[in-house]
């Protein structure tokens, strides 16, 4: 890569929940980045940009909220910028924090996004205001069902995603869901929301935040001499396509497989599936595990879920995806992005506690928005050169 | 003649306040108001951090006010359905007394003769008070704090959370390629654009070709079958919020049109209940009778103006495994 | 840190007809802004490697509205694009540091909104303190009216010299008769407010060696910076910009003199407090546009501020300052400095 090396030295979130009644909108931000920078070792003086990703302003109702959180965010004096590419939001502000650094503008950058769906109905917002509306179901709906036709799948595999995401929770203290007696009985047994999807393939709804502190080689190698491990950030993209036109293929979306090769052209990853150690992949729906699987290589067309009922995927498998839980398990949704980058950020620094995976050295961390159309990923490391 | 669509969100947030705007509304309902200290400063309205530096405040509150003196003001002679007050009034930044910083307020002087900066005020309270900042209805000049209304007094327990009603009123014109689309519907015509460039068909009225990024014109028009296959399908079991039309399970299908490659997306289906739906089902449009006209159109909405849906025809289902991946 | 390390310029823009009521979709508009932006450069969308648009859902009164605007920018195959809920100014501030990664050429930012669709003083308030003041339903009208209060309490302005402003930004009207008009808010008077507006703009940017390729005379890129201050105006000295000012600073005014400058002031005294706090002097020509005051396409005025920053350059000029800005009272506030060579 051409450009100056960069790294996420910080990470910090808030407990997820479905209300976080407790805080304020300042206060939710807060929390997670004064988690961030205690894991950086800084203070909101050492920072010298932020950059705020949220979903529709319509889910709080507070319009252009980084003005309202400008002096919470420690921001005065200081850039303050507000990033919004739907549900990939989160990855594209992690991206466009990273940018901040890489092109030499900042040294550190803090990059936050939240969600506090709280404060009033995402179901709402998604038909802005509008009766009969699809919700996030029933816009996917159709599309996993075009996935398990044209795989041949079997159902239960939907299930077991569920399940996984749902076990990889309990480790994670962070986590909202936390489904102790989860079971492949349980999840099909809950009511069928939007067929073929099940009350438990589906993800809650979350207040919470997510804030990650990214900086430049200096900063990087001094936390690394600290015994503070960074994630270097090896690769990132973002690309988008249009809603729909005559034969635009949402299962295989071409703006996903642009992203992935993006991202593994420039990090050098020639084979995904064995150079990546564990992935964090934006999967509300469970279905769209194995959709993401194939669409960013990790597995090939039509074969992504086997990985998931061979137990590849799983926390101790040879793939692990979302060892966190993943978005199925906590979903603030503006800042369900940032989680899955953060996390693969903490998986290749060891960072991740209890569902940590043992000895990741590449991790990849994705997020995608609207119909299939906007997404965000990169790919992170333990070192800059990995590969050797 | 353009023609606009009102729309109006509306939802009815609930905020939760958090320590420090809780204390204060909690406060409010008891009469009082609060600031809190800020080094030097006592920082009213009271804020969890020091807005110059992010720095967390502990939580030493100060009593201020009620009274206090107007720093500066402007007048409102024409006050929005939003404003404190329904009749000409001040909004003006209030010092109040014990407080370093000013808070923004209505003041009823009647007049802006009436205002100057200096003058003292002090809050008309609310009789029956929630927690809100409009516990305050406004100020009113002089140094005596009053009551409207039989005073129900505190609320006995911490203000959590707070209301906001939010609700905008928005007029969009109709594009044009929308306006013919549904004008042709009233005469039940399913009108598609084609693009020159690729070729590509699109249905609804959308006016532009999103893979050449070019508009398309009346003379890309062209009628389209009224006959179609169900491709996919979503089932969607209703959330309840504010708005909220549904109660029952209810269906939107993808529409193949015949001899085309035009999909008709989210379509509502007619006659056709949710446990029967599946894909390959053939079926006819369905258009609304003169007595169903409305303006907002059909059960399609939009710009599907007088195409009420799809119902089954009664020809065998298709068999094709490649239907269900046209969802576009 | 240093400055950019690769050169940056922008090397032409586009608006669509700024007009008080337009019939038009924004996805129609951004469609024809970006044809007419790329078109005389002979480029094509293909040759666009990046993107970022710059709107509002509440400006626009739906949830996602972006989405529907990648019909405008030919995203297929997918571009490398992003989306900021800011003024078109800050969209052309991430593709400015996207581009100096180096591994891309060309990039369109657009901005782009209709506000004739809704009631801005009950838009405004709900990007206020959601507990102190969205629910006064404090609109931009009383902020600005505060703020210019201050501004003329400390000798920056009075209303002689804000009518003065409005009559030389619309290029109509006469100062004594402007201010024997009643006030909307004291003390601003109808001219001291921005029209209402819909509209869209696209700018296209290139990397050095292609922006030469391209046109002969490229606006380069030579200080960007941005800053915010404390939301809450009860927390700010309202007669001063400190984030103008650092901005600036941090943008490199102060190296060389500046020609001309275009500023987002929407009212008229925003013009006369930015000025002082600038620096300008009377040999810089401000606002020859009109600016804010003449035409006032929300999530698009700071960005038509640096484009006809730009036509100073490509018509020979040596040094353009464009300011954009957002929040009440002019809370965030954006500095570009263009430049030619010879």
């Amino acid at each position: 890569m051409s450009t100056p090396p960069v790294a996420v030295v910080g990470v910090g979130q808030t407990h997820h929940k479905s209300r976080r009644l407790d805080v304020s909108f300042g206060g939710l931000v807060r929390e997670a980045v004064f988690r961030a920078l205690e894991d950086a070792q800084m203070t909101l003086a050492d920072i010298d940009a932020v950059v705020l990703g949220k979903a529709p302003d319509l889910f709080e109702g507070v319009m252009k909220p980084e003005l309202y959180l400008s002096d919470a965010l420690g921001a005065v004096g200081k850039p303050m910028f507000r990033v919004h590419t739907a549900g990939s939001v989160g990855g594209t502000t992690a991206i466009v924090a990273a940018s901040h650094v890489q092109a030499g503008k900042h040294k550190t950058v803090l990059a936050v996004a939240f969600e506090k769906q709280s404060e009033g109905n995402a179901q709402f917002a998604l038909g802005s205001g509008k009766g009969a509306s699809l919700g996030a179901g029933g816009a996917f709906a159709p599309f996993i069902r075009a996935y398990i036709q044209r795989s041949g799948a079997p159902e239960h595999i939907g299930w077991k995603v569920a399940v996984k995401d749902r076990l990889n929770a309990l480790k994670n203290p962070y986590a909202h869901l936390k489904i102790e007696d989860i079971s492949i009985e349980k999840v099909k047994a809950s009511p069928m929301m939007w067929e073929p999807i099940r009350f438990l393939e589906s993800c809650p709804s979350s207040d919470g935040a997510c804030a990650v502190v990214i900086t430049d080689a200096a900063g990087a190698n001094a936390a690394a001499a600290d015994g503070r491990p960074p994630a270097w950030i090896l690769s990132a993209s973002s690309r988008s396509e249009p809603p729909s036109f005559p034969g635009r293929d949402p299962v295989r979306p071409a703006a996903a497989l642009q992203c992935a090769a993006d991202v593994y052209a420039a990090a050098g990853i020639t084979d995904p599936r064995r150079q990546i150690d564990t992935a964090e992949l934006y999967v509300p729906f469970s279905w769209l595990e194995p959709i993401w699987l194939e669409a960013f290589g990790l597995a090939d067309e039509g074969e992504g879920w086997k990985l998931v009922d061979d137990g590849t995927t799983e926390l101790g498998g040879s793939l692990p995806v979302n060892p966190s839980g993943g978005v199925l398990s906590s979903n603030p949704i503006g800042a369900s992005g940032l989680l899955r980058f953060a996390e693969a950020a903490n998986q290749v620094r060891g960072a991740a506690g209890e569902h940590q995976v043992d000895g990741a050295k590449v991790a990849i961390g994705m997020a995608y928005g609207a119909n299939n159309q906007y997404f965000s990923t990169w790919a992170v490391g333990s070192s800059l050169h990995p590969f050797g | 003649m353009t023609r606009f669509i009102e729309s109006t969100i509306t939802f009815p947030y609930k905020r939760s306040l958090g320590p420090v705007v809780g204390a204060f509304m909690t406060a409010l309902t008891e009469k009082k108001i609060l600031g809190i200290r800020c080094r030097d400063a006592v920082l009213v309205p009271p804020m969890e951090w020091d807005p110059a530096t992010g720095a967390e405040l502990p939580h030493e509150f100060v009593e201020v006010g009620p009274a206090g003196t107007v720093e500066s003001w402007t007048w409102v002679p024409a006050p929005s359905e939003q404003h404190p007050l329904d009749h000409p009034f001040a909004f003006a930044l209030v010092l109040l007394d014990g407080a370093t910083t000013p808070l923004l307020h209505a003041v009823d002087a009647g007049t802006p003769s009436a205002m100057s900066e200096g003058m003292r005020v002090a809050p008309r309270w609310r009789g029956s008070r929630v927690g809100r900042i409009d516990d305050i209805i406004c100020f009113v000049p002089g140094d005596m704090a009053e009551t409207e209304g039989e005073d129900t007094g505190g609320a006995g327990e911490p203000v959590t959370r707070m209301d906001y009603l939010a609700s905008i009123t928005y007029r969009n014109p109709v594009p044009e390629a929308a306006d013919r689309a549904t004008e042709a519907s009233r005469e039940h015509r399913l009108l598609g654009l084609r693009c020159p460039t690729c070729g590509r068909v699109y249905a609804g009225g959308r006016g532009l070709c999103p893979v050449d990024a070019i508009e398309l014109g009346p003379d890309c028009e062209v009628d389209l079958p009224h006959t179609g296959t169900i491709t996919n399908f979503a089932i969607v079991t209703p959330v309840q919020y504010p708005g909220q039309t549904e109660t029952e399970p209810f269906v939107r299908a993808f529409v193949l049109l015949d001899g085309t490659d035009v999909i008709i997306p989210y379509s509502a289906v007619i006659e056709l209940p949710a446990d029967r739906v599946k894909v390959g089902i053939r079926v006819d449009a369905v258009w609304a009778s003169p007595a169903e006209e409305t303006e907002e159109g059909g059960g399609m909405g939009g710009s599907w103006g007088s195409l009420l849906g799809w119902i089954p025809n009664g020809e065998p289902d298709l068999d094709d495994p490649d239907l269900v991946n046209r969802i576009f | 840190m240093s400055g950019p390390s690769t050169d940056i310029a922008v090397i032409g823009w586009a608006q669509t007809p700024m007009v008080r009521h337009t019939d038009k979709s924004e996805t129609q508009l951004l469609m024809e802004a970006i044809t007419d932006a790329i078109d005389p450069l002979g480029l094509t969308r293909a040759d666009i490697d990046f993107t970022c648009l710059g709107s509002c859902d509440y400006i626009t009164g739906q949830a996602f509205s972006f989405v529907s605007n990648l019909d405008a920018i030919g995203a297929w195959p997918p571009k490398r694009d992003s989306h900021v809920e800011m003024d078109g100014a800050w969209a052309l501030y991430e593709a400015w540091l996207r581009l100096q990664e180096g591994d891309i050429e060309i990039a369109v930012v657009t901005g782009s909104g209709r506000s004739s669709t809704g009631e801005p003083a009950l838009i405004y308030p709900m990007e206020m303190d959601p507990y102190f003041l969205a629910p006064l339903g404090a609109d931009p009208l009383t902020f600005a009216a505060l703020q210019a209060r201050a501004v003329i309490a400390a000798g920056i302005a009075d209303e002689r010299s804000m009518a003065e402003v409005a009559v030389r930004a619309r290029g109509k009207g006469d100062v004594e008769s402007l201010l024997a008009e009643e006030f909307v808010r004291l003390p601003l008077r109808r001219h001291d407010v921005p029209p209402i507006t819909d509209g869209a703009a696209a700018m296209v940017l290139a990397t050095g060696d292609r922006a030469r390729q391209l046109v002969k005379r490229p606006a380069y890129i030579t200080g960007f910076d941005h800053r915010t201050e404390c939301h809450n105006p009860s927390f700010r000295a309202l007669d001063d910009s400190p984030s103008t000012r650092i901005a600036a600073e941090a943008a490199g005014l102060g190296d060389a003199p500046v020609e001309v400058a275009e500023l987002q002031a929407a009212f008229t005294h925003e013009e006369l407090l930015l000025r002082r706090v600038l620096g300008l002097g009377d040999d810089v020509a401000v606002n020859r546009s009109g600016g804010a005051l003449r035409h006032n396409p929300i999530m698009a005025t700071g960005l038509c501020r640096v484009g006809y920053a730009a036509d100073h350059i490509f018509g020979g000029g040596r040094r353009a300052l464009a300011h954009s800005t957002s929040g009440p009272c002019l809370q965030q506030n954006l500095v570009c400095i263009l430049e030619g060579r010879s």
